[in-house]
């Protein structure tokens, strides 16, 4: 049923203003359960074209990662200290640290370059159909987040195989996870209703994504630096979930509390401020596209 | 409220599009709309009351631009109304624009998933249909290729055939049949006047005979206002007449 009075939606239970607030913070959830059909079509639609469409399939996403992994072992098997100034317990420590990084990076550069033009790619089901713009977001960071796991599990094949070694920190991985997803996925609501209006946030996020890759600690460690300058660097929103996601995998050991506080912030904020941004844009967005 | 045997109920129902200078205007209006208002206002729909009742089929004519497919995409809940009240109860059928809405890269079966799942089925039950609808498209063992391959008249049989098959509450007819050929149409035709002895049907066209045929009431629509609401014999007579006296104005697409 569908009920619009002066262009907002009427509620009709009659429900006071904590009501009203939780029913706020669950909405976004409650959509993407009602529309999970769709999400999943969509969502096997993508994935199958991405690995029906070629020949090799699934193979290119398992070379691509390993193909990096076996680079960066190469070139950093030298190095014995990692770049938080631990003694490195093989000499493939450091490739496993940098390439925990990168996951966690180009997870966040994949959904930085297509969020502003994710509305387009899909504007012939938003104009004409009562299409639930808003799942698009939700589902193209899923559709990242299966090579993301890919991956990840490339990268814990290659440390079984070559330092013998897995930690049991390794269950905790979906609390780095899911946070990490609410994060991206109130990025691309951002940047997808910015990208539907203007051609500018595509061309910002091309520039800002590779000097962003610098000042992320992808390739070295924030340890290195004094106190003051490291607690600057956590305000790029990077920098704590690439930290959990090492602690996690290749240390093994329990990540700062302070640090996971603050990156489930970040992450709470950014979810629901996406949200926000996209609802209060999306009617003008079918006008738009 | 209304009686229970309403499906739609409209209101003071107004939509305005926001006309912008250009793009960088159109920024402007989202990262400051809460200071300044960079758009001026053009009043596709502007003051539209009526009621629906189940089992109802109603007409709406009218000329371009009038205001017809505005108010029909608001009914579908594609666009929001700027003002008044909307009430629709029940599952829409939309079938506007049929087969522009599909994925030209992916196949028949894979927009068939996706296109359900908009119009809101379930997968068991879009699965439990999908031979069935193939059937009634008649697309054959075209339905494993992508839509790019389909002619024109082939999407719209797909899109029908998806729409036929959402045991729907609600049909919404555009101007949408014309691309089939005349057996396609029939079958619709045919399946429409089979729809309108449960459901409730709203259908624009220009065919005055299909009017006649289907609808028993007539909404005629102008200048995003409805200027006359009843039998389609009457409505039809005066708006033939209108078009004959009345001359095609130049400026009503212009923002006011």
């Amino acid at each position: 049923m569908l009920h619009i009075v002066d262009g907002e939606v009427v509620v009709t239970e009659k429900r006071g203003a904590p009501t009203r607030l939780l029913r706020w913070f669950g909405e976004p959830m409650r959509s993407a359960w009602h529309h999970r059909d769709l999400i999943m079509a969509i969502l096997r639609r993508e994935l199958n074209e991405r690995f029906k469409g070629s020949m090799a399939g699934w193979v290119w996403a398992i070379v691509a990662p390993f193909l990096a992994l076996a680079t960066y072992t190469i070139a950093f098997s030298g190095v014995v200290k990692l770049p938080n100034q631990v003694e490195a317990a093989s000499q493939f420590d450091y490739a496993l640290f940098i390439f925990g990084g990168l996951i966690a990076y180009s997870f966040f550069s994949e959904m930085a370059f297509r969020g502003p033009s994710l509305l387009h790619e899909y504007a012939h089901f938003i104009k004409q159909t009562m299409f639930p713009a808003e799942m698009l977001p939700i589902i193209s960071t899923l559709r990242a987040t299966v090579y993301v796991l890919i991956g990840l599990v490339v990268m814990l094949a290659a440390q079984i195989a070559l330092t013998g070694t897995i930690h049991w920190t390794l269950v905790l991985l979906p609390l780095w996870l899911v946070p990490f997803l609410a994060f991206l996925i109130g990025m691309t609501w951002f940047l997808s209703a910015l990208g539907a209006f203007t051609r500018d946030a595509a061309y910002l996020m091309m520039t800002l994504a590779p000097i962003l890759m610098f000042a992320t600690p992808v390739f070295w460690s924030i340890d290195g630096f004094s106190p003051n300058v490291r607690l600057l660097m956590y305000l790029n929103p990077l920098t704590g979930f690439i930290e959990i996601i090492r602690h996690l995998t290749v240390l093994g050991t329990l990540p700062r509390l302070p640090v996971v506080a603050w990156t489930l912030l970040l992450s709470l904020v950014s979810f629901y401020f996406g949200f926000w941004f996209f609802r209060r844009q999306r009617d003008r967005i079918a006008d738009v596209i | 409220m209304s009686s229970s045997d309403t499906v739609i109920r409209a209101r003071n129902l107004g939509k305005a599009y926001q006309l912008y200078a250009n793009r960088s205007e159109w920024s402007k209006q989202v990262l400051l709309g809460a200071f300044h208002t960079y758009y001026r206002s053009f009043w596709a729909l502007k003051d539209v009351t009526f009621e629906v009742k189940r089992g109802e089929s109603v007409a709406l004519i009218g000329r371009n631009g009038c205001g017809k497919s505005t108010l029909l995409q608001v009914i579908c809940g594609i666009l929001r109304p700027t003002r008044g009240e909307l009430w629709v109860k029940g599952r829409i059928a939309p079938v506007l624009a049929l087969g522009s809405t599909f994925d030209l890269e992916s196949t028949g079966r894979e927009n068939v998933m996706i296109g359900g799942a908009v119009l809101g089925m379930r997968r068991p039950e879009v699965l439990a249909k999908f031979d069935s609808i193939v059937d009634f498209a008649g697309v054959g063992e075209f339905i494993d290729q992508p839509i790019k391959h389909y002619s024109t008249g082939m999407r719209a049989r797909l899109a029908f055939a998806l729409c036929a098959h959402l045991e729907a509450d609600i049909l919404i007819v555009d101007e949408a049949l014309a691309v089939g050929d005349a057996a396609f149409q029939r079958k619709c035709m045919d399946w429409i006047e089979g729809f309108r002895e449960h459901g409730t049907l709203l259908f624009v066209s220009h065919a005055k005979a299909d009017v006649m045929r289907l609808c028993r009431r007539a909404i005629w629509i102008d200048d995003g206002r409805i200027r006359e609401d009843g039998k389609p014999v009457d409505v039809v007579r005066s708006y033939a007449r209108a078009m004959e006296t009345e001359p095609d104005d130049m400026k009503r697409f212009t923002a006011a």
